[in-house]
């Protein structure tokens, strides 16, 4: 059976299911952020608020944006870090000795590249040299731009909890300032950085028959950069 | 190139004048609802009915007494508003005399919060509000 013959859901399949299971999961995120909320509100003895009211609030708004951004972190520092650093014996990482970005020749790029490459590997210049880093690029571009989405979202709920308790709402910049900034950046940060040392280093030892993520369950332990 | 260049500038343009509009109204919404219970013509019922039912509640409660009799001795001087701040539901509106501190409610905004004093990064000091 060829890649050839498959339909546009099977060719797709790894990214058509976690697209859906997003979804899925973002909406169940809603529904129980608004039964959370509501909750509160009721013990402080204020109104419930519409599932409409929630999804489209601040305090909705940062959960999602907080989560966000580490996972663009995790993934720029990743492709950025596996160029130069590498795990002797895992799946995840190049051979030692291969660290660094690698000949023109090794990557196919310029009068290296063949018919099929992508033209921008093949016009050289900065075409070839931006297309070279796009993928880390723009997970550091959307890091940036979700974490200072995470940032305006969270001011305007530590600002709404700010008045709720009676208390002097903070500018922007103020709020940059705050614990409750950071303590949201670190503690998505540190999970990230957790599950990627973890896969890193776990991928040594360990094998999933049948998965690219994974080395070939007869690999020794000490092949390093092979999938299966 | 021109023309869906043109339409999302316009776009980002009504977006964001919906957006400040909006946040606008809200500021108009909450500064004339403080101002009117703040107002030293008010009379006590027109005030009791800006607040917010828990801080209601709360009022009756501790004073043993219906809110009417009752809000005309909390001291509330009022005067223009300088200030407005809405996050969420919550708002904050400084005026001369005073600091009244506002929620959303199906019915509007309601007072939570009146005859405040600030305390430093502690909450304010408040005659009149909720639990």
């Amino acid at each position: 059976m060829t890649a050839s013959r498959y339909g546009f859901f099977r060719a797709n399949a790894l990214s058509l299911v976690f697209g859906g299971l997003f979804l899925v999961t973002l909406v169940g995120q809603a529904i129980a952020g608004t039964a959370d909320h509501n909750a509160r509100q009721v013990a402080d003895g204020l109104p419930a608020v519409s599932f409409l009211d929630y999804v489209t609030s601040s305090s909705f708004g940062v959960d999602v944006m907080e989560n966000w951004q580490s996972e663009y972190l995790q993934f720029f520092l990743y492709v950025f870090a596996t160029v130069w650093l590498v795990q002797r014996g895992s799946s995840e990482s190049k051979e030692p000795g291969e660290e660094g970005t690698e000949s023109d020749e090794e990557q196919q790029v310029g009068p290296h590249a063949d018919e099929e490459s992508p033209t921008w590997a093949r016009t050289g210049g900065w075409r070839t040299a931006l297309f070279s880093r796009s993928l880390g690029l723009l997970m550091g571009v959307l890091f940036l731009l979700t974490w200072a989405a995470s940032s305006v979202a969270g001011w305007a709920a530590y600002n709404a909890e700010q008045l709720g308790q009676r208390q002097d709402p903070v500018s922007w910049v103020g709020y940059l300032g705050e614990a409750d900034f950071w303590n949201r950046s670190f503690q998505n940060w540190q999970s990230e950085m957790l599950a990627v040392g973890s896969m890193a280093i776990f991928a040594v030892y360990l094998r999933q028959r049948g998965s690219p993520e994974s080395k070939p369950v007869g690999a020794a332990h000490a092949d390093t950069g092979q999938t299966g | 190139m021109g023309t869906p260049t043109t339409l999302r500038l316009a776009a980002a343009v009504l977006v964001t004048a919906a957006l400040g509009g909006c946040a606008g109204l809200e500021e108009d919404d909450v500064g004339r609802v403080a101002g009117a219970f703040e107002d030293p013509a008010a009379a006590p019922a027109d005030r009791c009915v800006l607040l917010a039912p828990a801080t209601l509640q709360t009022l009756e409660s501790d004073e043993s007494a219906p809110c009417v009799d009752v809000i005309g001795q909390v001291p509330l001087p009022g005067g223009a508003v300088e200030a407005v701040a809405v996050f969420g539901g919550q708002a904050q509106v400084r005026l001369d005399g005073d600091t009244v501190f506002l929620t959303e409610t199906p019915s509007g905004w309601r007072v939570t919060a009146a005859a405040c004093e600030p305390r430093g990064g502690l909450p304010y000091d408040c005659q009149v509000e909720g639990p």
